[in-house]
């Protein structure tokens, strides 16, 4: 199954709640252990995480390697980033690039699952979009882009 | 008896350099400080911050006494101190000499961000929400900056105020300013200054790195550890990414850094700078103080 997290209301309780932005290694850590915590208490077995940025101003490098480096390290399920801004971008690239790792970015025009997008590391971001083929959670579309299976 | 700390007529962090070395030796016996502010006819958001930090470190010097601090006494001078926020947080440091005019800290002004002190993750976050609303307008329309640059701008103050919360082992204290830098470049600037009068860089990463440096470990083989090779005090792999993305937005922008700790400073300079990239044995001031300047973009022959 797809679990989608919403990461604006994760922050939300996790700060004060009039914050959107995604700052400081204490809010990554608690926010990624929220969404841990989500994915571990899941009733079915999460094959991919729909992790969505929509609503999150700013990120910042320590929120990217806190979040979004260390759930792509842990493995428990296929990652996928939604809702990601060019601002969003410029600080989770980098953070991936610098471990070696890559993460899906999907691009969702108007509802169903959208185009995705490997981001980081050239070498891991391949790797990534290959494996997920093989395994048939994602399909390379007649357009030549690539997409998730399941919805 | 009290000892005498000249703050210099123009306090930014050129003149540091002749403010430290005035606090070094006038704190050495541990007799109460009077910063003199009288004749300061102008001080950048580094001075400003820079003048809190050696308040903070005269008062954890164990002075039973408030150090004293003489306010500037002409009054453009004031009144922008004043509105820069800076009387708000000196007050609880030193006891302070002169007549303060009644002006709220600046709303809409260069000031992008007042005086504001940093103590915990929360207050990075208003930090950063504060600097959204006010910061977009400048970067975009005043300094041709791409708005995609807003965002990185944040990230940069971002990762400036958390070194206070996660290595100073105190508070400290972040001004953010756009002003006109005729002396250097003719052209405007936005200026990130964050000090701290806390351990140091030297002290932060000292249980980590000094056996990899041996001898050359100091202030300055810190300073280089942390900004150059994006070392960190801490073991996960993850550590030393705030400098770094620092340093790769600033390379994007043409944009500096300079880091002050303990006895060095470090600095990434731009071409259109001729600042020094590294010293050692400066005065001992204590803490870090960093200082990053984004110029308008366009041509920056100086």
């Amino acid at each position: 199954m797809i679990q989608h997290i919403d990461v604006h209301a994760v922050l939300q309780e996790s700060v004060s709640g009039v914050y959107a932005d995604l700052v400081t290694r204490p809010t990554g850590r608690v926010v990624r252990e929220r969404i841990e915590r989500a994915m571990a208490t899941a009733q079915d077995a999460v094959t991919v995480a729909r992790i969505d940025f929509t609503g999150v101003g700013c990120i910042d490098y320590s929120c990217a390697d806190e979040i979004v480096a260390k759930l792509l390290r842990d493995r428990r399920a296929v990652v996928v980033l939604s809702g990601i801004s060019d601002g969003h971008r410029e600080a989770i690239e980098p953070v991936l690039a610098g471990h070696g790792l890559a993460a899906l970015i999907e691009r969702r025009d108007g509802g169903g699952a959208g185009e995705l997008e490997a981001l980081g590391a050239p070498e891991a971001a391949a790797a990534l979009l290959q494996d997920l083929v093989a395994r048939r959670l994602a399909v390379r579309t007649s357009a030549g882009t690539i997409a998730l299976t399941l919805a | 008896m009290t000892r005498l700390v000249d703050v210099p007529a123009q306090f930014d962090d050129r003149s540091f350099e002749q403010f430290a070395g005035a606090y070094v030796a006038a704190a050495r016996d541990g007799e109460r400080l009077l910063f003199d502010a009288h004749a300061t006819e102008w001080a950048s958001p580094y001075g400003l911050v820079g003048l809190l930090a050696a308040g903070q470190a005269a008062r954890a010097a164990g002075s039973p006494e408030r150090p004293l601090l003489t306010a500037p006494t002409h009054a453009d001078v004031l009144t922008y101190w004043t509105r820069a926020g800076f009387f708000r947080e000196a007050a609880e440091l030193f006891e302070i000499h002169g007549k303060l005019p009644r002006v709220k800290p600046a709303e809409q002004s260069d000031v992008l961000l007042p005086v504001t002190p940093v103590r915990a993750a929360e207050d990075v976050h208003a930090v950063v929400s504060n600097i959204q609303q006010r910061s977009s307008a400048i970067l975009a329309s005043e300094l041709a900056l791409d708005p995609k640059a807003t965002m990185g701008f944040a990230m940069a103050l971002s990762e400036a105020c958390q070194n206070i919360v996660e290595h100073a082992g105190t508070g400290g204290w972040v001004a953010v300013q756009a002003y006109h830098w005729r002396r250097k470049l003719a052209r405007r600037v936005v200026v990130i200054a964050v000090a701290d009068a806390g351990v140091g860089f030297r002290h932060s990463l000292e249980p980590t790195q000094s056996k990899r440096f041996g001898t050359r470990w100091g202030d300055a083989a810190a300073l280089e550890a942390a900004l150059v090779q994006g070392i960190s005090r801490f073991r996960d792999p993850g550590r030393g990414q705030g400098l770094a993305g620092i340093r790769r937005y600033l390379a994007r922008w043409d944009g500096k850094i300079a880091i002050r700790s303990g006895t060095a400073r470090i600095a990434i300079v731009p071409k259109w700078d001729d600042d020094v990239p590294l010293q050692d044995g400066l005065p001992a001031f204590p803490g870090a103080q960093v200082l990053i300047i984004i110029p308008e973009q366009g041509s920056t022959t100086p």
